[in-house]
């Protein structure tokens, strides 16, 4: 049994992981159908895989609504909400506008989701602005310099900012093209040689975590 | 305690109400400075205009309603350019929270330059995978898409006739916000299926994308609002990103502003304190 | 002006009301729209995911065009689903193995060609521009980031931040010159960062002004000035309920 509950997983992610990085060097036709037919599945296996985060919160809050916790009430209205989104999009077929005229959940999303996602992530400039009073001071060197470098990127990449200090605008080309570029390509390798080495990790399974689910 | 030590421990609701005001009042009374163009942005808009008529220009509308101000300027922009040119655009998202808006987007801008759904676009809204659709459009792209987002099977389509997947598109433009993004559609794209991609993003990724426009693995990069505003300028239809650049403009110097008086009051308190920690000795 | 936009452009002010009013202080009207974005959101990937995934690549391409391979990935997809089964969620595992491993496998080589070689190829290659050779000369622009000059400081900063990251060896002697360059490169780096995210939150903020002064138009009913007072009453009365219930503890 334990060689189904473990060795099988792993021996599966071992021969997938091998095949699929061989692919890539393999033009025959057969390598490119396989590719082909095994990204399609992918496709729908990702919506399961949505399914299945999102009925973690289903579960979560249940829970909350069940046993009356403090808060619940807003876990009320997460559901209904939640349900009645469902019910509106199923019944527009699950299309925001047929011919140009909006539907019931076209509605839903224009004038409830974007505002909502929208405005959720706006408030996020007041945010940057008292934490930048706050903590943006020069409290050594490096610091400083970094100061100096928002400053001027952030004059450079307005019209104002431009127009009150020419020298700006080049001199923040120059920051990003060239000081920005190259620190961020090293940043880009690094990072990139560790994704490469742990993916060898998982297929090879020297990394098990991403197995989870029940006991061993 | 000193008047340093006080500004310093403002309220912060004094500063978001100075935030506020300051992008306020420019979106009520513009003012209209001049925007300069950047090399990056050109790179994109001259390989559009360097396309003959007929080519296929793909965009991937990969974002959502959180980042709506910076690209959906951006998207506007660049469909009015691709339809001015008569290119045969596909229009698509990778982001499942983002269709509605892409969908939406492509719509109005289909109809306000005349053009007919199926014949000069098509939309093939969403689908999950990510990485995996990339993969499997510069396969198959029927395989990938078997219907567009009105549900027409896309095998047949005047607007797709003669194209099998990623190989016979001509330029490629990812609007991203975040993965899957120009990133993905680079190492997933691009990197097997060689055709020409730039990118558009927030001003959160931009600068992480300045090596691959270094390398020329993407031609061009679209960053932020200021971005938009440019691309608007180029193309002579100014929109929402040049009159808000106003607003930007007026939010940075407060910023910048607030940051320096910081740094004043801080230098102060601190010659203060070692002052007394010296004459304390 | 249809009824349906006019009664949308009230919900979507009274909502956007409801999330800036966390500015003063966290209180129900933000609590009620954080929940209802939660709600929202998850119910329009839930239809989303079904007609995409459900309709369009599992049951129309079997039912209609007779591809029964797709029934492999639909098993494994049920497969993951077992993992809200307690007793039977080991079984989840094979789903993940092969997500995991097709996953790994196709990133590899794509992200060592990407993101490895070809940003190394472009470090070195204009390098060879100057070295000696037919009519070769070094240019000096620094607004053009393709000169020379650029070319080796794109060259110094990339060995010299590489060199930070590089922890296991110590950082002493003429390490350390390169070690504090790579610093002084990375400080730039994180200074433009930083104001690029000053200027994409700033565009948020700026997008949804622009939405709430169209909705002072008179053709929808001026509901963003009508909400803002309501919104503005109801946190002073708010805040004179919760300060009066201070004093009667107090007591």
């Amino acid at each position: 049994m334990i060689f189904l509950r473990r060795q099988v997983p792993l021996l599966i992610t071992l021969i997938t992981g091998i095949v699929f990085a061989a692919q890539y060097y393999v033009p025959h036709p057969a390598s490119e159908q396989m590719l082909t037919s095994v990204t399609k599945w992918l496709q729908i296996i990702g919506g399961f895989a949505l399914v299945l985060g999102v009925s973690s919160l289903f579960h979560v809050h249940a829970i909350k609504i069940r046993r009356k916790e403090a808060g619940w009430g807003y876990s009320f209205v997460l559901y209904v909400s939640m349900l009645g989104t469902i019910a509106v999009g199923l019944w527009s077929n699950g299309k925001e506008a047929v011919d140009g005229t909006m539907t019931a959940f076209g509605w839903i999303y224009n004038f409830m989701m974007v505002p909502l996602q929208g405005t959720m992530f706006a408030i996020l400039a007041f945010f940057i602005a008292s934490a930048a009073y706050r903590s943006f001071r020069a409290r050594s060197r490096e610091a400083a310099v970094l100061l100096i470098a928002a400053v001027i990127v952030m004059m450079g990449r307005v019209p104002l900012g431009e127009y009150l200090l020419p020298i700006s605008g080049d001199l923040s080309q120059w920051i990003l093209n060239v000081l920005n570029a190259s620190v961020r390509r090293a940043i880009l390798i690094g990072v990139s040689l560790g994704t490469v080495a742990l993916s060898i990790k998982i297929i090879f399974s020297m990394e098990r975590s991403y197995l989870g689910g029940g006991k061993e | 305690m000193t008047f340093a030590e006080r500004m310093l421990k403002i309220d912060r609701r004094i500063i978001f109400l100075v935030i506020g005001f300051c992008t306020l009042l420019p979106l009520l009374y513009p003012v209209g400075l001049p925007i300069k163009i950047s090399p990056e942005v050109r790179g994109v808009y001259d390989y559009i205009e360097s396309l003959p008529e007929g080519s296929v220009f793909l965009l991937s509308l990969d974002f959502d309603p959180a980042s709506k101000p910076e690209l959906h300027p951006q998207a506007i922009s660049l469909l009015r350019h691709a339809f001015r040119k008569n290119l045969r655009v596909i229009a698509m998202t990778l982001w499942v929270s983002g269709t509605g808006m892409a969908d939406q987007v492509v719509t109005q801008v289909a109809r306000e330059m005349g053009k007919e759904s199926g014949k000069d676009y098509v939309f093939l809204g969403w689908s999950p995978g990510g990485t995996a659709v990339i993969i499997n459009m510069g396969q198959d792209l029927y395989g990938a898409f078997p219907a567009d987002y009105n549900g027409k099977p896309t095998k047949g389509l005047p607007v797709l006739q003669g194209i099998a997947n990623l190989r016979d598109v001509s330029y490629a433009v990812s609007l991203g916000a975040g993965n899957p993004g120009v990133e993905a559609w680079y190492v997933f794209g691009k990197d097997k299926y060689k055709f020409e991609l730039a990118g558009g993003c927030t001003g959160v990724m931009a600068p992480g994308l300045y090596p691959l426009l270094r390398s020329g693995q993407i031609n061009g990069l679209i960053g932020g609002l200021r971005g938009a505003a440019e691309y608007e300028i180029l193309i002579g239809q100014k929109g929402k990103a040049v009159a808000g650049m106003d607003a930007q403009s007026a939010t940075h110097l407060a910023i910048i502003v607030l940051v320096i008086i910081c740094n004043v009051f801080y230098l102060s308190l601190r010659k203060t304190t070692r002052q007394q920690a010296h004459s304390g000795t | 002006m249809p009824v349906e936009t006019i009664i949308g452009a009230w919900v979507a002010t009274g909502l956007t009301l409801f999330i800036f009013t966390f500015l003063y202080k966290d209180n129900p009207l933000f609590k009620l729209a954080e929940n209802l974005y939660v709600g929202v959101s998850v119910g329009y990937t839930i239809v989303k995911t079904y007609d995409t995934v459900v309709v369009q690549l599992i049951w129309k391409p079997i039912v209609e065009n007779g591809e029964w391979t797709l029934l492999i990935p639909v098993a494994i997809g049920l497969l993951m689903l077992t993992r809200y089964v307690p007793k039977a969620a080991w079984l989840s595992r094979y789903a993940f193995a092969f997500i995991v491993g097709v996953g790994s496998g196709l990133a590899i080589p794509r992200t060592i060609s990407s993101f490895i070689l070809k940003q190394i190829e472009d470090t070195v290659r204009p390098l060879m521009m100057l070295v000696p050779g037919e009519g070769v000369s070094f240019t000096w622009s620094l607004l053009n980031p393709a000169s020379s000059l650029n070319t080796i400081i794109i060259l110094v900063g990339v060995s010299s931040v590489l060199f930070y990251f590089f922890f296991s060896v110590e950082h002493t002697g003429p390490g350390k010159i390169v070690a504090r360059t790579g610093i002084l490169f990375l400080m730039i780096a994180f200074g433009a960062a930083f104001g690029y995210t000053v200027m994409a939150r700033m565009s948020l903020l700026i997008g949804r002004l622009t939405d709430l002064i169209e909705f002072t138009d008179p053709s929808y009913g001026r509901p963003s000035l009508w909400l803002l007072g309501l919104t503005i009453l109801t946190l002073v009365v708010m805040s004179r309920r919760s300060s009066n219930k201070q004093p009667k503890e107090e007591e």
